[in-house]
């Protein structure tokens, strides 16, 4: 390497000698303090509800709320099933079921 | 106001103390975070975060160090996760570019100039950071602490948490490291 070189190589290496401390820019505070308002307040209510965890408990919420409902519809059915036979055996009781019987009465007349 | 005091009301939460912190520190964490990321927006980012983690965490602080070592701690290890995260994104972009996506260029730094570099030593401090940037984590921050901020060896062993004579070899090898990528590269 030529002393030429090295002498450049010195310089580079001590051109920070001295060098003044840089100043932070202006109105620093002011925008660290408008950051520290937006960073440190809680997080507004919609991004709470679009967090993960909301999400999944309001899908758990409406998947039992199906089923739930899916659930009154089965024992509906069968309640409607037990409706319908306790009305078919009044009829037969009665002989409602039996329309020649309702003619019959009829002719009496 | 006293050190002391200034962490009690720091610690009580008075604005007036965080304002005082503010002002006295803020040059120094930012001249600190430039050195090291070499970018004023990156540096003023930084900065903020180191008060802003001094906000939340004074209750944490116990006293062992001085206030300033402690900022001066966080605003390196902050500049440090800054240029972590920059070098992922390069090297995700040079992973999306061999694969035929994110044509845009990969975001490279540009030639710094430090605002306190007197006017005819611009160009040497230019290729002196370039260099600078090749240096590994710890010597980087020592040199920069050193040189640009103006510690001590004494002091910079304070903030790295380590032996005076680990700093004075840290420097000893990071001087070399330099004079060889300078060499290298071509003064």
């Amino acid at each position: 390497m030529s002393i030429q070189n090295n002498k450049k190589i010195e310089e580079i290496l001590n051109s920070l000698d001295g060098v003044k401390r840089a100043a932070a820019p202006e109105f620093f505070y002011t925008r660290l303090k408008a950051r520290m308002e937006k960073d440190l307040l809680p997080a507004p209510v919609r991004s709470r509800i679009l967090r993960p965890a909301y999400a999944f408990a309001a899908l758990v919420l409406v998947l039992v709320v199906n089923a739930a409902v899916i659930l009154k519809n089965n024992s509906g059915d069968v309640v409607a099933a037990s409706e319908g036979e306790s009305i078919q055996s009044l009829a037969a009781e009665y002989n409602l079921n039996d329309v020649s019987s309702l003619y019959d009465l009829n002719e009496d007349k | 106001m006293t050190e002391q005091e200034l962490i009690q009301g720091l610690r009580n939460g008075d604005e007036a103390a965080f304002k005082y912190l503010v002002d006295n520190y803020k040059d120094r964490i930012y001249n600190t975070a430039l050195g090291v990321v070499q970018n004023a927006e990156d540096a003023e980012d930084v900065a903020q975060e180191v008060f802003i983690q001094v906000y939340r965490s004074i209750h944490s602080f116990k006293g062992e160090a001085k206030l300033s070592t402690w900022l001066y701690r966080i605003a390196t290890t902050r500049a440090l996760d800054l240029l972590r995260s920059r070098k992922s994104k390069k090297r995700f972009g040079l992973i999306q570019r061999l694969f035929g996506e994110g044509n845009e260029p990969v975001y490279e730094i540009p030639d710094f100039n430090h605002p306190g570099v007197a006017l005819d030593q611009k160009e040497n401090a230019a290729k002196l950071y370039k260099a600078i940037n090749q240096l590994p984590d710890n010597q980087r921050i020592a040199f920069t602490l050193h040189k640009i901020e103006d510690l001590s060896y004494q002091e910079v062993s304070e903030v790295m948490k380590t032996s005076l004579p680990a700093i004075e070899s840290l420097m000893h090898r990071a001087k070399q490291n330099l004079r060889k990528i300078l060499e290298k590269t071509g003064p």
